[in-house]
């Protein structure tokens, strides 16, 4: 069950990695990034490493995803070719 | 052609790492490197020599206290940095291009309002309890930030300044490396060892209050770290 668990997660991560990656709305691709972040934070608790879950959560998910709001805001949504 | 090289090349790089894969060790093995070394040291002496009931404390701030001390420096330096490059950017003809944000909506205002003495309440939970609880000064402070970017965009422009005013900022800023030297010379002074603790159960009550006031530091500091990034970034001048 524990490793079904993981598994799902670590599926999850990966396909998170790649919609990033492929997205050219930069908006979209930040909070599918925050979504990778949540499901790393959940790996990180079910490791048994809840201190840098916690990191995960408050930075990656959180800070983060704000700095690069931001930095949208401030230059453009959709990524040139 | 350029992809078929480009996978040819990913598989290349796969297959050795694959292999090495298979050598390491299983998870939670106790046979693995990570237990048989000083891990094991900290694991069993460390409660009771660094002074911290997280052992992940005791190795962040005692053990490997000068890690931190380079890591809190390397926090404030990168402040530092993204100050410089919007600092310098600022003065020209860029500002007004950016639209007007739109005003939060009745919803975000109700929950933010809700919801952040009660977010600010846990943070400092998590900082204080920093040697007990997992948590300490990075998370606590880093969720103090979150609270204020949250205020920010809630709060009018005139109450959003009030809340970190502008002096006490630009020490703030800086509080995690300053506090880090303070305890290191009172480790200097007491102990004769720069960033030296109490190693003996008697003097556990001035470890204890050493290692707090080094969260609260790193706290305050990267909490104030983020604001600052964030209120950079975001105004329009």
């Amino acid at each position: 069950m524990s490793k079904l668990f993981d598994i799902l997660l670590l599926l999850l991560l990966i396909s998170c990695a790649l919609a990033v990656v492929r997205m050219k709305d930069l908006l979209a691709a930040t909070i599918v990034f925050s979504g990778y972040s949540l499901v790393m934070c959940l790996l990180w608790v079910h490791r048994g490493a809840p201190d840098v879950a916690m990191t995960e959560a408050a930075v990656g998910a959180g800070v983060t995803t704000v700095l690069f709001l931001l930095a949208i805001s401030r230059t453009a949504r959709y990524e040139r070719r | 052609m350029k992809r078929a090289a480009v996978i040819v090349l990913l598989v290349v790089v796969a297959i050795p790492l694959v292999l090495a894969m298979a050598d390491l060790p299983p998870y939670g093995s106790p046979d693995s490197p990570a237990y048989t070394h000083v891990g094991a040291y900290y694991l069993e002496h460390g409660v009771e020599e660094a002074g911290a009931e997280n052992i992940v404390t005791d190795v962040i701030l005692n053990y490997r206290g000068f890690d931190t001390e380079g890591e809190v420096t390397v926090i404030f330096t990168a402040m530092a940095a993204v100050l410089a490059v919007l600092m310098a950017s600022r003065g020209g003809g860029e500002a007004g291009t950016r639209p007007p944000l739109t005003p939060p909506s009745v919803v975000v205002r109700f929950v933010v309002r809700v919801m952040a003495p009660l977010t600010l309440m846990f943070a400092v939970y998590v900082i204080m309890n920093g040697h007990i609880t997992p948590g300490g000064g990075f998370q606590g402070g880093t969720i103090v930030g979150a609270v204020f970017i949250a205020l920010t965009l809630v709060l009018s422009e005139r109450d959003a300044t009030r809340l970190i005013p502008n002096r006490p900022e630009r020490v703030l800023q800086a509080a995690a490396p300053i506090v880090y030297c303070l305890i290191g010379l009172l480790g200097l002074a007491l102990f004769d060892v720069y960033l030296g603790y109490p190693r003996t159960e008697e003097m556990g009550l001035l470890r204890t209050a050493m290692l707090v006031t080094l969260e609260i530091g790193i706290g305050v500091g990267g909490a104030t770290v983020i604001a600052t990034i964030f209120r950079t970034m975001g105004s329009d001048q």
